[in-house]
């Protein structure tokens, strides 16, 4: 489902985020990229929803070679990719309803198919009921939830988050981790970055770790550190 | 999106972004409004030249006492002069009158007991094909028999055209002007309320919005922001016109002005359109750079 084969990503001020990259995720896996700040987890996540164009090698997502991509098709491409951030960037002035919707309409749902499936979605991240509220009345796992929502609304293939609960205390954390595991049951594959040791080490999925751009490790079931013997 | 969705997307986000609304319609209200006033003194100016120029007449004044058939003889010898268009005559109790309506009621006291000893004089009034004509007519009726005296000189036509073009031109320039500031002012007042918004603009590329589903709502936004500004300018420079209008009536009654209608309709819909357009070419350029994949 995504690819990376020997990806170099050199900003244009010099630094250079990621060496030789090379990273399989299969059809509804889930992973954790994990490493320290500047590892270069937030770049390999852009790279996948093509907010950035490596500087040498190839990102395949949906068999799609992302650098081929006309910027005219990229909307076409983030339709089957859900995102989402640390920081939620939920539009402040739209209802969480709306927030929703406004992504469905965006990719030409119908009126009918958007009142049908927004109720839905709300249910199954757990929000039922606040739909009329604006972000800023809701609480960060709440305005996630949003987040989430609005990502996983039109049925995307892949979904990536990068730090999604690094604003979030840990009982929330293991709230949103939760949902993220139920949307990856439902078949969607599931790229998560973060730094929270806790959550990666109780989860027991494949960790990739990155460190100064490179993957020093790829586990099945890992932890977020290397177990020693 | 479908045009009706795009123009509620539009409504909506202007009323919740309600100050950032506010104060740009009233930018853009304030420049409309500047450039009216430059507008229409331009407008007034040119109207102002016009009716100099229209009364580049040669007047004639003529000998006392000529009887009809030595007028009619006049009369048909001037129309024989090239570039003469029409010959008008004037008897000098006409004349009086004239003058007494010029002065209007405020003056006409000033004409009280002249009118038993009428001091003016016969005349013909000729017309020309235009200013160019006026020297070399004058200069052949001066010759003619009945003719007294000819109410012109050369040195104030070309002074009077001199003052016509410049009032013209300096028009224009001002008018030019304040075209581009006013342009200029509202494509920026357009440029910052999308700034404000970039993080919009940028989620709703992330979740696979194609470009022109992202700009429809912004460019409507724009235009209605433009032609906001532009009906609270238009109101209050009609409403600003009318009063000054009437103002220069009661005042200085022999100033011509151009009348209120229906140049106040005009005026209305040239700053509709110059808002609504510079309103929706402004937020489409300041989108560029948010809407290149």
């Amino acid at each position: 489902m995504i690819e990376f084969y020997n990806v170099d990503m050199t900003y244009p001020n010099g630094t250079t985020a990621l060496r030789g990259v090379t990273l399989s995720v299969a059809k509804g896996e889930f992973l954790f990229v994990v490493g320290p700040s500047g590892a270069g987890k937030s770049t390999l996540v852009r790279l996948i929803y093509r907010d950035l164009v490596p500087t040498s090698g190839f990102v395949f997502v949906n068999g799609v070679n992302l650098a081929k991509l006309r910027p005219k098709t990229v909307p076409y491409l983030r339709r089957h990719i859900g995102v989402v951030f640390q920081d939620f960037k939920l539009l402040p002035r739209k209802t969480a309803y709306e927030n929703v919707a406004f992504a469905m309409r965006a990719v030409g749902a119908s009126a009918r198919e958007i009142s049908r499936r927004v109720p839905a979605t709300f249910e199954l991240v757990g929000l039922a009921g606040k739909e009329d509220a604006y972000p800023s009345e809701l609480s960060g796992g709440e305005q996630q939830r949003v987040a989430l929502a609005r990502a996983i609304a039109n049925h995307p293939l892949v979904l990536v988050a990068d730090e999604p609960t690094g604003n979030l205390d840990p009982a929330t954390s293991r709230g949103i981790l939760q949902l993220l595991f139920e949307i990856n049951r439902r078949g969607t594959t599931v790229l998560m970055a973060t730094h929270a040791k806790a959550l990666v080490d109780s989860a027991r999925r494949r960790v990739v770790a990155l460190d100064r751009g490179r993957i020093v490790r790829d586990a099945e079931r890992g932890t977020y550190e290397a177990l020693r013997a | 999106m479908g045009a009706g969705a795009a123009v509620g997307e539009a409504l909506k986000s202007l009323r919740r972004n309600g100050l950032m609304s506010a104060a740009s319609v009233a930018t853009v209200a304030v420049s409309l409004f500047i450039l009216s006033v430059f507008l229409l003194a331009a407008l007034n100016l040119d109207n102002l030249a016009r009716t100099i120029e229209s009364q580049l007449e040669v007047r004639l004044y003529l000998a006392e006492g000529l009887d009809d058939a030595a007028l009619e003889d006049l009369r048909s010898r001037l129309l024989a002069l090239s570039g003469v268009t029409e010959v008008l005559f004037v008897s000098k109790e006409q004349a009086l009158n004239d003058l007494k309506e010029q002065l209007g009621d405020r003056y006409s006291h000033l004409l009280e007991g002249v009118e038993e000893m009428n001091p003016l004089r016969d005349s013909f009034r000729v017309f020309t094909l235009g200013p160019a004509w006026v020297d070399s007519v004058a200069a052949a009726a001066a010759e003619l028999d009945g003719v007294e005296n000819v109410g012109y000189t050369h040195d104030l036509v070309q002074r009077l055209l001199r003052l016509t073009n410049a009032l013209r031109l300096g028009g224009l320039t001002l008018v030019g002007l304040m075209v581009l500031a006013t342009v200029l002012v509202i494509s920026n007042t357009v440029r910052l309320t999308i700034l404000a918004r970039s993080e919009e603009i940028y989620i709703m590329r992330l979740v696979g919005a194609t470009d022109w589903f992202i700009r429809w709502p912004f460019l409507l936004e724009g235009m209605f922001l433009g032609i906001a500004g532009a009906l609270v300018a238009g109101v209050v420079a009609w409403q600003g016109y009318s009063w000054a209008v009437g103002w220069v009536y009661r005042s200085i009654p022999f100033m011509p002005v151009v009348p209120v209608y229906p140049l106040a309709w005009r005026l209305g819909l040239v700053l509709v359109a110059v808002g609504g357009v510079v309103g929706a070419l402004g937020s489409l350029l300041s989108m560029r750079r948010f809407l290149r994949a």
